[in-house]
């Protein structure tokens, strides 16, 4: 259990001289979270102007990125940190030859699409030709003949016949392209009658040779500029293979300078200073001033301010930093997918580290399921780079192994039981032959024996009154948790009253229950149990007021809540059994009716069924454990909403340190 | 027709399971479509969106506990 990060609240003060400076000490450090100046009426202060070089680093870090996204630069296992006076004294040479090679690239290649969309339609004006072997030239330039091409949706040479026989027709059967050569003197009753047919026109092209032999002059000149097309990609390609480490190093560098040009708009000015205001790490405080200091040459005044950790409004501009341990910081991805802590009070993520897994595992429970999902977060983590994935797969990781224990005790392997027990008096065989389920001579609820390994259908009642049972744990933790945070928000009177009341009123119903249920005490037991929790519920009202009286049914609601940790696991165990019910079960098939259509029809209901089942199996397991600390847990002290400490400055990731 | 004890028991299952699923259904089926419309506004509001949505769940684990115990 811990507090987020312990902050300062940090004033810098100074003459304008000195801002640009200071400015590059803040980022540096890398430890101020800037606390935004607002304008007011009464404030003889003002938001400052941006420093002078932004525009100009502006406009080039719009040109760098446009290189960026013309060559498509993402960083490689190759991209190498360059150094900044690397970066700075080729910036301007370096993007003026990069731009020009690149508009001399895109220049060819879209001459040469033009090119290639001028020779398929060409191709396109050819394509009906190639079917008659005829030179292009005879097409045309005749004094008696009259030449007609086209399209006919139906020829009836019977009628060109009623006008005259002097004629030459070539017809394709494939298409509709015809080619009809006459004596000039009927070219007007042709033309009328080949109008009637259907007739549109498809001039040859003005070339001269045969057809076939001018397409496959085209397809080569086509083939070849597709070369060329493709070394220009390839040309490109090559420009971001040697270009790509010095955009994103000039990436990182001008957004730098960008980001400190813009700080001035989020501080106070006057004519002649500058006032920042934000947060630092307790810790850091002293380094950060020294630092500061140094670099300033001690030309500007830093000094600690008092917080009013009473004025809840003060309390909420405080950037919230979480401080746990290594092994509970990728809870911190569970908390954030919710809401971060208020810097007033408790993290809980050392407290999920626990109980999140743990709920998990109690539903999911299931050894071939936690290898398959674990070797999956392995593989994901492998590939993907991001931390906050890479903080999710190990909330994973955390989860399977729970998953993994809990398999073991439930001996349940995809699934299926790994050991044969018996069940409604039949005997059910498990995966690994010869293992038998050991039955121990003693039971808790409804005469349900326990077992090892525990087989939960045989066991809901008692798993039934655990889960809420363990419910009552957790919400009970909660409560404290919630005692201490009101404690120190509040006092120790309103956490008393608030979270404490709870607990002694749990405390009077379980005596009184205890009292009446094994007959301890008599009378007096019940009573002393009805009176600890009337004083609980007076508390209850006190703090929380009529309120609280209300929130008693919920509680109970709250813990039944938790049985769907077996709720959920035994849905999957249902399907599953469904499933091979349906297939083998004889329903459709069973392996004494031998090879049949069935047979296939058995295995796909098999395979689908179980595929659905697993899907499930492993979203839903994630999603209730995840409900159960959102809703009933965080439910009992958790308010959240503060703000994420984000300091001014940032990882230099493609920049060297000098 | 004789009704059996038993029979009467396995509807009354049923009917928990039915109705409270149903339920169940109908509630997240308006909580998710009200969540999704707020997730495409902000991105952030994801936890609480799922935390809305699953909060009608309860309802049907109180059916199957309700079935169990009949």
């Amino acid at each position: 259990m811990s507090h987020p990060k312990r902050m300062t609240k940090v004033l810098i003060a100074g003459h304008k001289k000195h801002l640009e400076t200071t400015i590059d000490a803040l980022y540096e450090a890398d430890l101020l979270h800037v606390e935004d100046f607002v304008e007011g009426d009464d404030s003889d202060f003002e938001i400052g102007m941006p420093i002078a070089y932004g525009e100009e680093v502006s406009r080039k870090l719009v040109k760098v990125r446009s290189i960026a996204n013309a060559l498509n630069i993402k960083p490689t296992d190759e991209t190498v940190p360059l150094t900044e006076s690397h970066v700075t004294s080729e910036l301007d040479a370096m993007l003026a030859r990069i731009d020009k090679e690149i508009d001399q690239n895109s220049e060819e290649l879209s001459g040469l699409d033009t090119r290639v969309k001028d020779i398929e339609s060409a191709e396109k004006e050819l394509e009906p030709f190639l079917a008659y072997d005829l030179d292009l030239k005879y097409y045309k330039g005749y004094d008696n003949l009259a030449v007609f091409s086209g399209t006919i949706s139906s020829l009836n040479e019977s009628r060109l016949l009623e006008i005259t026989d002097a004629y030459q027709l070539f017809t394709d059967s494939g298409s509709k392209f015809f080619v009809l050569f006459v004596s000039k003197n009927f070219e007007k009753s042709i033309q009328s009658v080949l109008t009637d047919m259907g007739y549109r026109e498809m001039k040859a092209p003005d070339k001269s040779g045969y057809p076939s032999d001018i397409y496959a002059a085209l397809e080569a000149e086509k083939s070849e500029i597709q070369a060329q097309i493709e070394s220009l990609i390839a040309a490109r390609a090559a420009l971001n293979k040697e270009y790509g480490n010095f955009i994103l190093a000039s990436d990182e560098y001008l957004s730098t300078l960008s980001e400190k040009s813009e700080l001035p708009l989020r501080i106070a000015t006057s004519e002649h200073t500058f006032v920042i205001e934000g947060w630092v790490p307790t810790n850091n405080f002293g380094a950060f001033t020294a630092a500061v200091s140094k670099k300033t040459d001690n030309g500007v005044y830093i000094t600690e301010l008092e917080v009013d950790m009473h004025d809840e409004k003060e309390i909420a501009k405080i950037p919230v930093e979480y401080e746990n341990k290594k092994v509970a910081s990728p809870m911190e991805e569970v908390m954030d997918l919710y809401s971060r802590p208020k810097y007033n009070e408790i993290d809980p993520s050392s407290i999920l580290l626990i109980s999140f897994p743990l709920i998990y595992g109690l539903i999911l429970g299931d050894i071939g399921y936690a290898l398959v999902l674990m070797t999956l977060a392995f593989c994901v983590m492998k590939f993907v780079k991001s931390d906050a994935v890479k903080k999710l797969m190990y909330v994973l990781i955390y989860c399977q192994i729970s998953a993994f224990i809990f398999g073991i005790i439930y001996g349940e392997f995809m699934g299926f039981p790994l050991a044969g027990m018996m069940y409604y008096g039949e005997h059910m065989p498990g995966l690994i032959p010869g293992l038998e389920t050991i039955v121990f001579n003693y039971s808790l609820f409804y005469g349900e024996p326990f077992t090892f390994p525990i087989y939960r259908p045989a066991m809901i009642m008692t798993f039934l009154v655990g889960t809420a049972a363990f419910g009552f744990l957790h919400l009970n933790i909660g409560f404290i948790i919630g005692f201490f945070n009101v404690k120190s928000q509040h006092g120790l009177k309103h956490a008393v009253l608030e979270k404490l009341s709870w607990i002694v009123f749990e405390i009077g119903v379980i005596a009184a229950i205890v009292a009446w249920y094994f007959e301890l005490f008599g009378t007096a037991g019940i009573a002393v149990g009805a009176v600890i929790a009337v004083i609980g519920l007076v508390m209850l009202v006190m703090g929380e007021g009529i309120k609280g009286i209300i929130e008693i049914p919920g509680l109970l609601g709250n813990m039944l809540s938790y049985t769907r940790l077996i709720a959920v696991g035994l849905s999957s165990i249902y399907i599953a059994s469904t499933v091979n019910d349906i297939a083998f079960g004889g329903l459709l098939w069973t392996p004494a009716d031998g090879f049949s259509v069935m047979m296939i029809v058995s295995i796909l209901v098999f395979v689908l069924g179980h595929s659905l089942n697993t899907v499930l199996s492993i979203i839903a397991p994630g999603l209730h454990a995840l409900r159960l600390q959102y809703v009933e847990f965080f439910g009992k002290f958790y308010s959240g909403g503060g703000k994420a400490y984000k300091p001014f400055g940032h990882l230099k990731k493609y920049i060297l340190e000098e | 027709m004789e009704i059996s004890t038993e029979g009467i028991v396995a509807l009354s299952k049923a009917i928990a399971i039915v109705g409270t699923g149903l339920a169940t259904a109908w509630a997240v089926k308006s909580i998710g479509t009200a969540g999704v419309g707020a997730m495409v506004e902000n991105e952030a509001v994801f936890g609480k969106a799922l935390v809305l949505a699953v909060l009608p769940e309860t309802i049907v684990i109180f059916g199957l506990v309700v079935a169990i115990l009949i």
